[in-house]
């Protein structure tokens, strides 16, 4: 090689180099312009708030991907993360407009939140997506999990339209983030912010975790 | 007189390829690394969170997808700063699409199964949009072209650098 095309190269690399400094100082913004954690409704928040890591969920019930996010890691995630302290996860609404049925399963899975039934009627509704998605029945499968009172007491509550509002901030917070697309995962740690969009394997998230939870 | 010109359309590609795709790689792995987050996370945590995007993909399995995400942008640095050197240019070259391939066959595949994730390329929340198929189907076809015309210049050299050669050897 000779010593022209040596000077050459060195010369590119060093404008590349610099070019993706400088690049990289302009993105920085991006991740950090996410809200903090806040208008958090503590009915749909699980864990200490304290922990070292705290993940929002964007998600939306008639979304299969959402579905899939749910069934592979949300028991494993609780057991080990949220319910040992180290995660404190938040649950955020995000109804798509192309989903008919997701705006009314956030109204009833947040009218039971508030009556201390967030999970089972969560599960429910993730369980028997196609079946609600088909028919429409959402108010069914959510009956099928809740006691004649309990669910007397949720719809009430859904009638009542007092918890719209919570799903409309939830929205809000996750169009400045902005969440594009369902599932997004949030998670904060040590004051950074690192949102990802789409499933995750348990292992994968698991590892991610444990980065995070491993920080000084 | 496009033969006997130094910079004739199939070295004006090479360069055009190695400047291009040597910066995107080089940009890309650096990226990955420090997620443009200030101060840089430990590496650690990039890696990991790299690993999360490649699982996105929903392509390989679990220990795969820890091996590309610890290697790959390590990989697409070192890709990056040969290509630009140019020493052995054929091999990089190669290597380079290859790569390029596989992230355009990643692309166009989680495309077409309306697959919503984010594209993971460099780190940041980008969506996987028929915009980043088409980016990364321009930069392979960019690549092949490249690899192409080197292989066919080595095979052709120019007169000029024919004669430097044979002088320097």
């Amino acid at each position: 090689m000779d010593r022209r095309r040596l000077i050459v190269s060195l010369f590119v690399l060093l404008a590349s180099m610099g070019l993706a400094a400088l690049t990289g100082s302009v993105s920085a913004g991006m991740p950090g312009q996410a809200p903090g954690v806040s208008d958090v409704d503590p009915y749909c928040a699980f864990g200490s708030k304290t922990a070292p890591v705290t993940m929002e969920v964007y998600s939306d019930f008639q979304c299969p991907a959402c579905k899939q996010l749910f069934k592979t890691t949300n028991q494993p995630l609780m057991d080990s993360y949220v319910n040992t302290g180290k995660v404190y996860l938040i649950h955020r609404d995000f109804p798509l407009p192309m989903h008919a049925y997701s705006r009314v399963a956030a109204s009833y899975a947040r009218a039971a939140a508030h009556i201390g039934k967030f999970e089972v009627v969560e599960q429910v509704l993730f369980q028997n997506q196609e079946k609600w998605e088909a028919n429409g029945d959402v108010k069914g499968t959510v009956a099928a999990v809740l006691s004649p009172a309990d669910m007397k007491k949720v719809q009430a509550l859904v009638d009542g339209r007092t918890l719209e509002p919570l799903i409309d901030k939830d929205k809000q917070a996750g169009q400045l983030i902005p969440v594009n697309q369902t599932p997004t995962t949030v998670f904060h740690s040590k004051g950074q912010t690192y949102p990802y969009a789409g499933v995750m394997s348990y292992d994968i998230l698991k590892q991610f975790l444990d980065q995070l939870l491993s920080q000084k | 007189m496009m033969q006997s010109s130094p910079l004739n359309f199939r070295r004006a590609v090479i360069w055009i390829g190695r400047l291009l795709l040597a910066g995107i790689f080089i940009y890309a792995g650096y990226a990955k690394l420090t997620m443009g987050l200030h101060p840089r996370p430990p590496i650690g945590v990039a890696l990991s969170f790299f690993a999360l995007q490649v699982d996105s993909y929903q392509i390989l399995p679990t220990w795969a997808v820890k091996v590309v995400a610890n290697l790959l942008p390590f990989i697409e640095i070192g890709l990056g700063l040969l290509l630009l050197i140019g020493w052995k240019l054929r091999i990089w070259a190669t290597l380079i699409t290859i790569v390029m391939l596989g992230f355009f066959f990643a692309v166009v595949r989680s495309y077409a199964l309306g697959l919503q994730i984010n594209c993971g390329c460099f780190a940041t929340p980008e969506p996987l949009t028929i915009k980043t198929v088409l980016r990364d189907g321009a930069l392979a076809a960019l690549a092949v072209l490249m690899t192409i015309f080197a292989f066919q210049e080595a095979a052709n050299r120019h007169p000029w650098t024919a004669r430097q050669n044979s002088r320097s050897a």
